[in-house]
């Protein structure tokens, strides 16, 4: 069933992306990420000494700092901090730096929907214009449940409104290896297959008793294959940045 | 705490004297002499009332927001206008976040100073009812990147949004008047604020030795200085407000001689603030007209000669890469088409619902795509991500980076065609990921779908952005 989505879209298209890197003078890495009008402006400063009272000194401890639009931080400023936090620190490599912090900060320019997953796109390829070490980057995507029971990619702001209930996911990017496929593989599951992230809002059904709706795992299944091409994207766009970058010394 | 303190910049010793000594001739760091200010460039975001300055590198946006509220008592028939200065740990690595540190407050003052106890902005008009509601302005500054003098550039982002800033007209209505209607913008069209002048913050650095000073000092040059001066003027000649916290003794005719500059600097921003500010106010109306008019046809001979002068920027295109699209009118240029490289594959675009033209003449890499026209209608983005591994953006693309920034906002009405990514495009066809990827590629495809506002005429000459470190204008 096709349905009507106010900017003409189909159910399975995402807006527009775009990506630039390095587009901060100060920061050691950052990058601005946009998906239709909602746009993220991350920076990341790379590894200083010391780390948090409450963290582990053995590791490396990732710091996020975000910065809505107007208006002071408050509590879901907070919640986006931490969903951050553990997000970036699934995919860094912990081992490499201990006892130091590295800062993303995360500046809202526009909202329009997907916040989050634009936030979390915005910090990754932040990261790695940063050069901090990662096991591998982080695609996110947003899915919404229509009430009719279709699932939406990429809703706006409006759309979110009216879904009966919407989910992001993050999928980790799928891997382009010389390595044969099999040696990649996680208990038998490609790696891109897992989800590292998933925060949802309303109802949404994961089985039913007599009739299997299962909302969720179709909201997976689509997240997952928009991922695979937000991931070519991300891949494409890091990519042509030049080898002959100046560094940046703070 | 030690630790973070170690983690601070500082400039070395010989860095110090660099600076000192290139100053006693003269020089400064970055090739300027002493009394140059360095370029500023302002953009506005999609929403009325938002801001993006920069100068040099330093990098402040601005928001600006109003709710209703009761008034102050002493004042019940004023409105207000509140300012609050974000230092994001962004611009700075000693930025930390939390509480404000001394600067930011400081920063916040002058241009609080500047713009509300010179009356710039005009309160009363703010007023709805009176003792009862009047509006409250809030101006957000983001300071995003430091790269010296901050309270100008934050001056002037701010003022940009004041003045693009439209707040929603409302009325008193019910039965005995006191009841106050807020129409939304779709209704009655909202209203600008009454800013009766531009206080514009000029800021000079002075030098211990030989009494030298600087104009629009850079971060190194910040560290390196015995004393700043911030001076608030207006182009008509009036001081809104002096500020020199401490810092060095300075000669009183120094002093006088810094003012007489700052009012002749004050002159020519507040001449680029408002180029900015009537370009950005043209094409807002030129998007209304569109939105509302659906029907009025497009004027195909002035887009034909608008055409020819594309014709020249992209002679020196050609011998680029043949997977270069260049979305084409069906209409229009036709004729024209032979003359454009033959390697570019040339696109017809849908048309839009409204049969408006689609004008959008672009080379489909990077961001040498060329908005076309005033006059034109929706604007249609490219698809091929493929070819952006070609990027030599040429010196050409760049220059008219300015003119794209312009004329990109030309906006286009609600019904603005949208290029969608090809490959984003097809996610439901997934399963046959490659095959779509290959396709999109090659792309003839391209969808449109309508959208409002120019955001993404703009965006999508981001998409190439990646690869091109500091393109000369990075669009919101």
């Amino acid at each position: 069933m096709e349905i009507d989505r106010i900017d003409e879209r189909t159910p399975n298209q995402l807006r527009p992306l775009i990506c630039s890197r390095n587009v901060l003078n100060r920061a050691h890495g950052s990058s601005s990420w946009s998906q239709g009008d909602t746009k993220v402006l991350a920076a990341v400063y790379g590894p200083k000494a010391g780390t948090k009272k409450n963290e582990n000194p053995e590791r490396a401890c990732i710091e996020v700092i975000w910065k809505p639009k107007t208006g002071q931080s408050g509590k879901l400023e907070k919640e986006y901090e931490m969903i951050l936090k553990r997000t970036l620190q699934s995919i860094c490599i912990l081992t490499i730096n201990p006892n130091t912090t590295t800062s993303v900060i995360i500046q809202v320019v526009s909202d329009d929907g997907a916040l989050l997953p634009c936030a979390i796109n915005a910090a990754c390829a932040a990261l790695v214009d940063a050069g901090i070490p990662l096991k591998h980057l982080a695609v996110a995507v947003c899915c919404g449940l229509a009430d009719s029971g279709d699932v939406m990619l990429d809703p706006t702001k409006l759309e979110e409104q009216k879904m009966k209930a919407f989910t992001y996911l993050v999928f980790p990017n799928s891997v382009f290896s010389v390595l044969p496929e099999g040696s990649l593989q996680v208990e038998g599951e490609p790696v891109e297959n897992g989800i590292i992230t998933s925060v949802t809002q309303g109802l949404m059904s994961v089985s039913f008793k007599f009739v299997q709706v299962e909302d969720y795992l179709h909201c997976i299944e689509r997240g997952r294959a928009a991922s695979a091409k937000m991931s070519a994207f991300l891949r494409r766009s890091l990519q042509s940045q030049l080898p002959s970058d100046t560094l940046k010394a703070g | 705490m030690e630790q973070r303190l170690a983690n601070t910049w500082r400039l070395t010793v010989n860095e110090k004297k660099f600076i000192e000594t290139a100053l006693q001739s003269e020089l400064r760091i970055d090739g300027r002499r002493p009394f140059d200010y360095r370029k500023v460039a302002i953009k506005f975001g999609k929403d009325d009332g938002s801001a993006e300055v920069r100068l040099g590198h330093t990098h402040v946006m601005a928001f600006v927001t109003a709710q209703l509220v009761q008034p102050y008592r002493d004042r019940p028939n004023e409105g207000s206008l509140a300012i609050f200065t974000e230092f994001s740990p962004m611009a700075d690595p000693s930025f930390e976040p939390g509480r404000p540190g001394e600067s930011a407050v400081e920063l916040g003052r002058v241009i609080d100073r500047g713009l509300r106890e010179s009356r710039a902005v005009d309160t009363e008009s703010l007023c709805v009812l009176s003792g009862k509601l009047v509006w409250a302005i809030r101006v957000d500054l983001h300071i995003i990147d430091n790269g010296g003098n901050l309270v100008d550039t934050a001056n002037i982002a701010a003022l940009a949004a004041l003045l693009t800033f439209r707040r929603p007209e409302c009325s008193l209505g019910g039965e005995d008047g006191q009841e106050v209607i807020v129409h939304p913008p779709e209704v009655r069209e909202p209203l600008p604020l009454i800013i009766h002048h531009l206080p514009i913050a000029v800021t000079f650095a002075f030098f211990g030795n030989e009494n030298s000073m600087v104009i629009d000092p850079t971060h190194h040059e910040e560290a390196v200085m015995g004393g700043r001066m911030t001076a608030t003027l207006n182009a008509n000649g009036d001081v809104c407000a002096i500020q020199k916290a401490g810092g060095e003794g300075v000669l009183q005719s120094i002093i006088m001689h810094c003012l007489r500059f700052a009012s002749v600097k004050a002159g020519d921003i507040t001449e680029n603030i408002k180029k900015a500010v009537d370009s950005y106010n043209i094409e807002r109306a030129l998007k209304k007209v569109k939105r509302k008019s659906s029907s009025v046809p497009m004027d195909v001979d002035g887009a034909g000669s608008n055409l020819k002068e594309r014709q020249d920027s992209f002679v020196h295109q050609k011998g680029m890469s043949a997977e270069r699209l260049k979305p084409i009118h069906e209409e229009s240029i036709t004729d024209q088409n032979e003359d454009i490289e033959g390697e570019t594959k040339l696109l017809e675009t849908r048309k839009t619902d409204r049969g408006n033209e689609v004008e959008k003449n672009f080379v489909g890499v990077l961001s040498c795509w060329d908005p076309y026209s005033k006059g034109v209608d929706t604007d249609f983005l490219k698809a091929s991500l493929a070819s952006r591994g070609t990027s030599t953006v040429s010196k050409q693309s760049n220059s008219r980076g300015e003119k794209m920034s312009s004329e990109a906002r030309l906006e286009e009405s609600s019904e603005a065609a949208k290029v969608e990514i090809t490959e984003l495009a097809q996610v439901s066809r997934q399963t046959n990921g490659e095959k779509t990827l290959k396709d999109a590629q090659l792309a003839i495809s391209i969808n449109f779908y309508s959208q409002h506002g120019t955001k993404n005429a703009l965006s999508v000459c981001h998409l190439a952005e990646s690869g091109i470190s500091p393109p000369p204008f990075k669009h919101i």
